[in-house]
C-alpha cells in the first residue's frame, strides 16, 4: 500500500474504530447485568474526565487543579435545569456542558495567564473558593445538597447509553482536535512557548477554545455523575478528589497521548475494585504509583508500549540486516 | 484596632506555616505543592511525641522538626532530584503525588477529625495595650520572627547560606565551582521541612489541624509567599501580616465562613495583578 494510501486507512480508522466500539456497547448494554451496566459507566465517566483533563494538562502542558469545578458545575446545572425548568434530560445535561463551558471560559480570562505551578495554585484555589461559596450559598441549598428530582431520574442502562455517546464525543472531538492546526499549536506551546509564539501562534487563542472545549466534556461528564449518583452537595460535587482522578489516571495511562486516559482509567478502575473493601488504601497506591511513574516511566503505559513497539522494530530490522548480510555473502 | 493587631499576630504564625514554601521556592526553584501536608504531618508528629513521652510541644517540636528534615533528604535527593531534568511539569506532579501520600496516610493512621496539640498556655490570654491576646499567637509570632531573622541570617552569613544564594542564583556556575547542586537542593528541602515541622506544631496550638487540612494551608501558605515576594525570607513576615490582616477583617465583615474563600480570593487577585510579588522589583521571566 502506498503511503498516501495507508494515512487515509489510519484517519478513516482514528474515527471509525471509537464509532464502532460505542455501538457495540450501545448494541450491548441491554444484555448486560446490571453490575456490570453500572460499572462500565463509572469507568467510562473516569475516563471521559481524565481524557477531557488531558486535553488541557497534557497536550496543553497547562497543568490544571481546577476540573473539579466543571465536574460540580455540570452536576449542579443538571440538578437545577431538571428541579426548575422540567427540561427532558439529553437537552439539560448538553446544556449544563454549555454552562460548564461558560464558567470555564470566564475563569479563563484570569488563570490562563499564569503558568506551570502559578496556573495549578490558582485553578486549586478557585476550586477551594467555589466550594467555601456553594456551601453557603442559598440557591443551591448550601451544604444541605440538591437531590435529581424523582421523575427525571432514567435507569442504569439508559444512563450507560447516554454515557458511552458523551464518551463517544469526547474520543472523536479530541481525535478531530489533535489532528488540526488547533493541536498543532497547542502542542507547540507546550514544548516551547517563545518558540510557538515566534513563528505566529497566538497563545490565548489556542487555549481558550481548547480549555473552553475541555469544560464542556468535563461538565457533560458532571452531569452524567449527578444522575448516576442522584443527589449533589457542594463538598461531593466539587470534590478535589475530581482534579486526582485525572492526575492519576492520566499519568499512569501517558500524558499528552490520546488513548493513555482510556488505558489508565482501565488501571485505576480496576485497581480500585481490587482494594475496594479497603477504604483509603487505593488512594495511597494510586499516588504511589504515580510518583513512581514519573521517577521512573515519565511516558506511562503509552510510552513502555511504544518502547516496546521500538524495541520490536528495532529487533526485526536487525535480523532482516543480517539476512541480507547473509544473502550477499 | 483589635483586628489588627489580631491580623498582625496571625501573620507571624502565616509566616512560619510559608518560610519552607519560600525557601524551596527560592533555592530550587520548585513549588512543593506536598508543603501543606508537611506542616499537618510536623504537627501529628508533635501530638505523638507530646502523647508519648509527655512534655511541652514547644520543646518536642524540636526532635520533630529533626525527624522531618532528616526523611526529607532523601526525598529530594533520590526522587525529586532526578525527576525534576523532565521538565516543569513533572516536579509539579510529584509533590502532588507526595501531599496525597501523606494525606492518605495520615487519614489511614489517624481518624479524620481535626484535633489540637494540648499544653497549659493553650487556653491563656495575656493583656497587651488593653487587648486580650491568645497567649499561643503570641508565642506563634515571636517563633516566627525568630525563625526569618535566624533564617536570613543562616543564607547571608554562612557558607552553606552563601552556597545555597549560589545555587539559587546561577545552578550552573555553583557546580561549576564545586557546589553540590543535588546534596544543596537535598539539605534545603530538609531544612524547609524541618521549618514546616514548627509551623504545623504552631497551627495545631493555636487551631487545630485535620489530615485534609493541608491543602489550605499549603493555598495560605502560597498567598503570603506570592504576596511576600517568591523567594524571599524577609517578604514572608510581610506577606503573613497582610494575609492575617485581610483575613480577620474579612471574617469580620461578611462572616467566619468566608474566612478561606478571603485568602484564595486574595490569592488569585494578586497572581493576577502582581506574579512576581508585592514588594519585589520586576525580575524577568527567563
Amino acid at each position: 500500500m502506498n503511503a498516501t494510501g495507508s494515512r487515509t486507512l489510519r484517519t478513516v480508522a482514528a474515527y471509525a474504530v471509537p464509532v464502532v466500539v460505542a455501538l457495540a456497547l450501545l448494541g450491548l448494554a441491554d444484555a448486560m447485568r446490571l453490575s456490570l451496566v453500572n460499572q462500565l459507566t463509572s469507568l467510562l465517566l473516569l475516563a471521559i474526565l481524565a481524557m477531557a483533563w488531558n486535553l488541557v494538562s497534557g497536550f496543553g502542558g497547562q497543568f490544571s487543579l481546577g476540573h473539579s469545578i466543571f465536574v460540580g458545575v455540570g452536576g449542579y446545572a443538571t440538578a437545577v435545569l431538571l428541579d426548575h425548568l422540567d427540561m427532558p434530560l439529553v437537552p439539560a445535561i448538553l446544556l449544563s456542558g454549555l454552562i460548564a463551558a461558560v464558567v470555564g471560559v470566564i475563569l479563563a480570562y484570569p488563570m490562563l495567564r499564569l503558568r506551570g505551578p502559578y496556573f495549578a495554585i490558582g485553578t486549586l484555589g478557585l476550586t477551594l473558593a467555589l466550594l467555601g461559596w456553594m456551601l453557603n450559598w442559598d440557591f443551591t441549598k448550601r451544604s444541605q445538597g440538591y437531590t435529581i428530582p424523582a421523575d427525571a431520574t432514567v435507569d442504569l442502562v439508559t444512563l450507560l447509553r447516554i454515557t458511552v455517546l458523551v464518551a463517544l464525543v469526547t474520543v472523536l472531538a479530541i481525535t478531530l482536535i489533535m489532528r488540526r492546526p488547533l493541536g498543532l499549536a497547542l502542542l507547540a506551546l507546550r514544548d516551547n512557548e517563545d518558540g510557538a509564539i515566534s513563528v505566529g501562534v497566538r497563545r490565548l487563542r489556542t487555549l481558550m477554545p481548547t480549555w473552553a472545549i475541555s469544560a464542556f466534556l468535563t461538565g457533560l461528564m458532571g452531569a452524567v455523575v449527578a444522575m448516576q449518583k442522584g443527589q449533589l452537595t457542594p463538598t461531593s460535587a466539587f470534590s478535589i478528589q475530581y482534579a486526582l482522578d485525572a492526575v492519576v489516571i492520566c499519568v499512569i495511562g501517558g500524558l499528552g497521548t490520546l488513548y493513555g486516559p482510556l488505558i489508565g482509567a482501565v488501571v485505576v478502575f480496576a485497581l480500585r475494585q481490587y482494594t475496594a473493601d479497603f477504604a483509603g488504601w487505593a488512594t495511597l497506591i494510586e499516588a504511589i504509583i504515580v510518583i513512581l511513574v514519573v521517577r521512573f516511566f515519565p511516558d506511562g503505559v503509552m510510552g513502555l508500549l511504544s518502547r516496546g513497539r521500538d524495541a520490536v522494530a528495532a529487533a526485526l530490522i536487525r535480523r532482516r540486516g543480517a539476512r541480507a548480510a547473509a544473502q550477499t555473502e | 484596632m483589635e483586628l489588627v493587631v489580631q491580623g498582625i499576630l496571625l501573620g507571624g504564625l502565616y509566616a512560619t506555616t510559608a518560610l519552607g514554601l519560600s525557601l524551596v521556592f527560592g533555592v530550587i526553584r520548585m513549588v512543593n505543592l506536598a508543603h501543606g501536608d508537611l506542616l499537618v504531618v510536623g504537627a501529628y508528629v508533635t501530638a505523638l511525641l507530646v502523647a508519648s513521652l509527655g512534655g511541652d510541644p514547644l520543646l518536642l517540636m524540636l526532635p520533630a522538626a529533626v525527624l522531618l528534615g532528616a526523611l526529607a533528604y532523601p526525598l529530594q535527593r533520590f526522587v525529586l532530584n532526578p525527576i525534576m531534568r523532565h521538565g516543569q511539569e513533572a516536579p509539579i506532579t510529584a509533590t502532588f503525588g507526595i501531599s496525597v501520600v501523606l494525606q492518605t496516610v495520615l487519614l489511614l493512621t489517624f481518624s479524620a477529625d481535626p484535633r489540637t496539640i494540648n499544653a497549659p498556655y493553650a487556653a491563656t490570654q495575656v493583656e497587651v495595650f488593653g487587648i486580650g491576646i491568645r497567649t499561643t499567637l503570641l508565642i506563634a509570632t515571636a517563633i516566627g520572627i525568630l525563625l526569618v531573622v535566624g533564617l536570613d541570617l543562616l543564607l547571608k552569613r554562612t557558607r552553606f547560606g552563601k552556597e545555597v544564594r549560589a545555587a539559587s542564583i546561577d545552578p550552573d556556575a555553583a557546580s561549576l565551582v564545586g557546589i553540590d547542586l543535588k546534596h544543596t537542593y537535598a539539605l534545603v528541602l530538609g531544612l524547609a521541612t524541618a521549618v514546616a515541622a514548627i509551623g504545623g506544631t504552631l497551627i495545631a496550638l493555636t487551631f487545630a489541624v485535620s489530615p485534609t487540612s493541608g491543602t489550605s494551608w499549603l493555598l495560605r501558605a502560597f498567598t503570603v509567599v506570592v504576596i511576600g515576594g517568591l523567594g524571599s525570607i524577609r517578604g514572608t513576615l510581610v506577606g503573613g501580616i497582610l494575609v492575617g490582616v485581610v483575613e480577620d477583617v474579612a471574617a469580620t465583615v461578611f462572616g467566619a465562613e468566608y474566612r478561606d474563600v478571603a485568602v484564595f480570593g486574595v490569592l488569585v487577585l494578586v497572581l493576577l495583578l502582581r506574579p512576581e510579588g508585592l514588594f519585589t522589583r520586576k525580575v524577568r521571566r527567563a
